[in-house]
């Protein structure tokens, strides 16, 4: 299964690249995106399993990218998992109402992030 | 500028450097910042806007802008490179983000941070605005998390 982490931040998808891979997901099936815009294009050209998404980021910000990809039929479903600094509840309020699976809070340590994702790699190869 | 809008920064760069980074941060006595260019070498902005308007700079020696950002990434990094800037501007961006869940009053939107070395004076603070400087010190060396946010009329 494809995992994309969306991050315009190197030091953070590094970060949460190290959590997959220390849990055992396999370094092909990790993807990375600097923004919005690049995830797009990368959902178009691959089929993509979970989405671990920022929310602050140029050229098309977390929340805008949540609301493409849920219009378009491949990924009405997929799982998306916000992980983000905004912690203001309207924000929660509205990245849930644009379709977000799951909202994590940065800062948040290795393991308490992957209780959060695990459950979305479940029985996935 | 009123405490209750300071103390959300000085919470969530508590928790950030201590819960996150296991870093014991001791806060000293905020103080009103004299001379707004007088910050340190490294300096990670964001501007805050919306129903109020303002900036977070979160600024460091170059010394402590790399242990930190090397204790961040489980990296040792040597150099003030790319990859400290990015740290350095993630860090603020949490700072700023963690807030505005303790500033009730406002609606705000934050920018993306930018990161600058050297010459302070490329910051654009908020005209007419106070500067309110929070130094906190760690083992990794010493921080500031200056604030500058307008008060409700």
């Amino acid at each position: 299964m494809n995992i994309l982490i969306v991050d315009d931040s190197g030091v953070m998808r590094r970060i949460h690249k190290g959590i997959l891979l220390e849990h055992g997901v396999a370094e092909s099936d990790i993807i990375e995106a600097e923004d919005g815009k690049a995830a797009l294009a990368v959902a178009r050209e691959k089929t993509i399993g979970l989405f671990l998404v920022d929310w602050n980021m140029p050229n098309l910000n977390g929340i805008d990218f949540v609301r493409t990809l849920r219009a378009m039929d491949p990924y009405k479903t997929t799982p998306i998992v916000m992980i983000t600094s905004e912690a203001a509840k309207y924000m929660v309020v509205e990245a849930i109402q644009a379709g977000v699976t799951n909202y994590v809070v940065k800062p948040i340590k290795g393991k308490a992030l992957f209780e959060k994702i695990g459950k979305f790699l479940e029985g996935q190869g | 500028m009123q405490a209750k809008y300071i103390n959300p920064f000085l919470k969530a760069s508590m928790n950030l450097f201590k819960e996150y980074l296991g870093l014991r941060a001791e806060a000293g006595k905020p103080f009103l910042l004299a001379n707004v260019q007088d910050l340190d070498a490294v300096s990670a902005i964001i501007g805050l806007a919306g129903d109020t308007k303002g900036a977070v700079v979160l600024s460091f020696s170059r010394e402590t802008a790399i242990a930190i950002v090397s204790k961040m990434s489980g990296r040792e990094l040597k150099v003030l490179g790319n990859e400290v800037m990015d740290g350095v501007g993630e860090l603020v961006n949490i700072i700023a983000g963690n807030a505005k869940q303790d500033l009730l009053e406002f609606r705000i939107e934050i920018s993306l941070p930018g990161v600058i070395t050297g010459n302070a004076s490329k910051i654009h603070w908020p005209e007419g605005i106070p500067v309110v400087a929070i130094p906190f010190t760690t083992e990794l060396g010493p921080f500031t998390v200056n604030v500058s946010l307008k008060d409700i009329a």
